[in-house]
């Protein structure tokens, strides 16, 4: 009942921090430079048609008329049409939001895995040469930008190497799997096509490790970090005290307590690497919602500015709440004290 | 137990997916045989096992994206190119830009240049088997016309018939010399595929929306490849339509599949050409990226004419380049062999103000050349002379091509050997676009590349500096001039072609010597093409979309 209760408040106040953030985008797009009806359809559109797509997209009207009709239209899954595929925005978020998601979830589960596991680790053998090293490539791996990442990977592995593929979600002539998800993984397990399912997580690896690679580093030193203070812990001296084996000391009273700042911070992460991809989307040729959205911005496709947005929103505003239950969780103290102070 | 599932779980992901997956490969070489032993009589034949199919020859090229295949909305480079490999037009343009026969046998001009007949040919599929008549062709340009996107402004202002299934009749209001070369661009469509994939819902009336939507990711045409699968945001894939009515054209080891893919990253590209996943680049590479790709084994840059020119469009509005004096000025203090040293080796400085590949091209022009004391003779004569200091020029490059920051520094370094001082500005094209429709905010100088849209002078000096264009990124002069457009107009109607280029000529004379734009230089087209390819677009026509023709390429992979 409690956990409902926090979700009907969350749910509330997510509705008002999407509408402002769907007003705010919806002004900003508008006031950029730029006359999209007449960079959609070039310079030798007779004017009768510029006139035309402008009263369709009702850039002819006050600007609150314009919010109006689009929010009206959004609340019946009308997300207009975008000025660069043509067709619904609906059909393009359906159609990139799984391949973005897919990539993301992907290199979440590289970035959980790995940037905790590197941070036990350094945790453990603290100022030895383990935690050196992973001090030093996280360090490298906070700072380098992911798309220089992307790019020296696909030169090494792709280019060099030639153990992975360098665009897309699938080889040429590997059959599609039917849409069930939009996760060529997940739909192609449930079809039964292994073998599209090996190809596509092969397509995976390389920009889902560029992506991961900043985020893992980042969640390697805050467990690295909060582990060695809890390591300091009276608890925890009491518990190897009294006997208990070192690995349950460190996977279980200490992990537990340390692990909360990381789970905050890859929640967020998470959140931003579905907006943040687009030049690793780029560079993959991966046909992802970020690489759409910066296209948008970059053509000043209203519709999809505006879609995007508040996809991201939404993704946003889910995933802190699943960070907060999360949390809540792992420490009764934040849940109890949560519950109190309502 | 538990505890360790889940890693184990993601340790045999990972470890399956670093496998390398097998895709399709090409079959083993055969062995050299031992020679056959004859078979026994005795024993019973056994069966033949079906033989694995051949993989498919592909061509596989890059593309800057978005692509649109609607023959109704596409425009651009990469659209013209898919539309071009997937539809037949009526006529055909050759390497020296005349129009030979394609979908029309043979065309009919009345004396008064208004009427012109087309007999189509018998016998022409489309890629669902139905075959191509005349109504095909009315409804693909009703249907271009109506919907006023991508084309439609090449060949507008006709009304079209069908007297019978293999004639059409195109009926103008005044005479066009262009009229027949434009028809390059009506591509035609299965009218009776395209209704019965038209949404009733759409802005178009009666016609809904006239088959929009479907057409995005289908095609509807008769033309040499087919679409298999457009996955938007990543690739067109394209393959051999063996019944296409010109299948003697194919070369013989034309792709069965023709693949453009969307993407121009250099080191994507890179990875591809090197893996032999890429055949041709797209034309978007760096000076540096072409000669690390020429320097690979098995990959060599190719440069050939294209319709496009590099202007630096002054606006003749705007002091102090509303004087002809100084525009001279600036024209003489550019440094021209400078500017095209920086470009691709065997690029020319434009001779006037129309690229040197179109029809009707005429070199006897005013060519201007570096020359600092007639650069000071123009600026003394300059009603802004003795101010020139405080007027800057504004040059604006496009923001979302780098490369163009190069030449607008030379020209400010240029100008101020003669004290002309020069702001350089980058802005992005959304803001190009927007400041360029009024004359207000248009800068004194922008720097863009045009292509001409048809094969002569006249499309482009239509394109450039009539007013009809005056308040786009097309035309930055605003010359506004009711006489040039009205000379315009009378080139662009004259059917005679001598008499048509011989009124180019004196147009192109007249622009020139009014300086009303730094002429730079015509651009090459330049792509790495792998050594397997044989690929000779300088024998194509330069119209966009022409070079990249698939049923012209062979393709002989290693």
């Amino acid at each position: 009942m409690r956990v409902l209760g926090f979700l009907a408040r969350r749910g509330f106040q997510a509705i008002f921090v999407l509408l402002g953030l769907s007003m705010l985008i919806f002004v900003i797009a508008r006031v950029l430079p730029g006359d999209p009806a007449r960079t959609a359809l070039g310079a030798r559109a007779p004017q009768w048609v510029i006139d035309r797509l402008r009263e369709d997209m009702h850039l002819d009207k006050p600007l609150v008329a314009q919010y109006g009709y689009w929010l009206g239209d959004a609340l019946q899954g009308d997300l207009g049409i975008s000025l660069v595929t043509r067709r619904d925005v609906t059909d393009d978020i359906r159609e990139f939001l799984p391949a973005s998601l897919e990539l993301v979830l992907f290199s979440g589960l590289i970035t959980a895995v790995g940037g905790i596991s590197l941070g036990i680790l350094s945790a453990r053998h603290k100022d030895k040469w383990a935690d050196n090293f992973i001090r030093v490539f996280s360090y490298l791996g906070i700072v380098t930008p992911s798309f220089v990442a992307a790019i020296l990977l696909l030169l090494l592995f792709g280019l060099i190497l030639d153990w992975f593929p360098t665009i897309g979600r699938l080889s040429e002539g590997v059959p599609r799997p039917p849409t069930i998800t939009g996760l060529y993984t997940v739909d192609s397990l449930l079809a039964g096509q292994f073998s599209t399912t090996l190809d596509a997580l092969h397509h995976l690896i390389l920009p889902a490790v560029a992506l991961a690679l900043a985020s893992l580093s980042q969640e390697a030193r805050i467990t690295r970090s909060t582990m060695s203070d809890n390591l300091s812990k009276d608890y925890i001296a009491a518990s190897r005290a009294l006997g208990v084996p070192e690995r349950l000391v460190t996977g279980r009273f200490l992990l537990k307590a340390s692990i909360i700042p990381t789970v905050a911070i890859f929640g967020l992460d998470f959140a931003a690497t579905l907006g943040s991809a687009f030049l690793v989307e780029l560079i993959f040729v991966w046909p992802g919602i970020s690489r759409y959205g910066v296209n948008a911005m970059l053509r000043k496709d209203l519709n999809a500015i505006s879609a995007v947005i508040l996809v991201l929103g939404i993704t946003f505003v889910i995933v802190n709440i699943l960070v907060d239950l999360g949390v809540g969780s792992l420490d009764p103290r934040i849940r109890l004290r949560g519950s109190r102070s309502d | 137990m538990k505890r360790l599932l889940l890693p184990l779980l993601v340790f045999a992901l990972l470890t399956a997916a670093c496998t390398a997956t097998p895709a399709a490969e090409a079959p083993p070489p055969e062995e050299p045989g031992s020679p056959e032993e004859p078979a026994d009589p005795e024993e019973p034949a056994t069966p033949e096992e079906p033989e694995e199919p051949m993989d498919p020859v592909r061509l596989r090229a890059t593309f800057s994206w978005p692509t649109f295949i609607d023959p109704a909305v596409g425009n651009d480079f990469s659209s013209s190119h898919a539309m071009t490999n997937l539809y037949d037009a009526l006529i055909f343009p050759n390497v020296e830009g005349k129009m030979e026969p394609a979908l029309a046998e043979s065309w009919d001009v009345s004396d008064d240049g208004l009427t012109y007949t087309f007999h189509l040919r018998d016998g022409v599929k489309f890629h669902d088997g139905s075959d191509l008549e005349a109504s095909d062709v009315v409804y693909s340009y009703n249907r271009s016309q109506e919907i006023g996107e991508g084309f439609a402004y090449v060949m507008a202002g006709a009304e079209v018939s069908a007297p019978d299934d293999q004639t059409v009749e195109f009926q103008l209001s005044v005479p066009s010399g262009l009229f027949v070369p434009g028809l390059v661009r009506l591509y035609v469509v299965n009218e009776d595929l395209v209704r019965a994939n038209t949404d009733a819902e759409g802005p178009y009336g009666t016609e809904g929306d006239y088959g929009k939507d479907w057409l995005l990711t289908n095609d509807a045409g008769s033309g040499p490849y087919q679409v298999v699968e457009f996955p938007l945001e990543e690739y067109l894939l394209m393959d051999k339509f063996e019944d296409w009515w010109n299948a003697d054209a194919f070369h013989a080891n034309a792709p069965d599949q023709v693949r453009f893919i969307a993407t121009t990253e250099t080191a994507t590209v890179r990875s591809l050409m090197d893996d032999a996943e890429l055949e041709i680049t797209d034309q978007w590479q760096t000076l540096e990226a072409l000669e690390a790709l020429d320097n690979m084994d098995g990959i060599s840059s190719l440069a050939f004419p294209s319709m496009s020119s590099f202007y630096y469009m002054m606006n003749n509005t705007k002091a102090p380049l509303d004087d002809v004096h100084c525009r001279r000025a600036v024209s003489y203090a550019f440094d021209y062999d400078q500017a095209v040293a920086l470009e691709w080796p065997g690029t020319n400085q434009m001779v006037g103000p129309v690229n040197a590949t179109l029809g009707g091209h005429s070199p006897d022009v005013t060519v201007y050349e570096r020359d600092l004391d007639k650069a000071a003779e123009e600026l003394a004569q300059c009603a802004y002379a003795d101010s020139i200091e405080d007027i800057p020029i504004e040059v604006v490059w496009i923001a979302e091509v780098p490369a163009e920051e190069k030449w607008a520094l030379l020209f400010q370094a240029n100008m101020a050997d003669i004290g002309i001082p020069v702001e350089v500005v980058s802005n992005p094209w959304l803001s190009v676009v927007e400041n360029t429709s009024t004359q207000e905010t248009s800068s004194h100088i922008v720097t863009i590349y045009v292509t001409a849209s048809l094969p002569e002078a006249g499309a482009a000096l239509q394109d450039r500096y009539h007013s009809s264009t005056a308040a786009t990124w097309q035309q930055n002069e605003w010359l506004l001039d009711a006489d040039l457009d009205a000379r315009i107009e009378d080139a662009l109607a004259t059917a005679d072609s001598d008499e048509r280029f011989a009124k180019y000529a004196a147009l192109q004379a007249e622009l020139a010597d009014q300086a009303v734009s730094l002429f730079l230089y015509d651009q090459l087209q330049k792509h790495a093409v792998a050594d397997y390819v044989d690929w000779t677009p300088a024998a194509n026509s330069p119209i966009q979309g022409y070079q990249l023709y698939a049923p012209f390429i062979g393709v002989t992979p290693p």
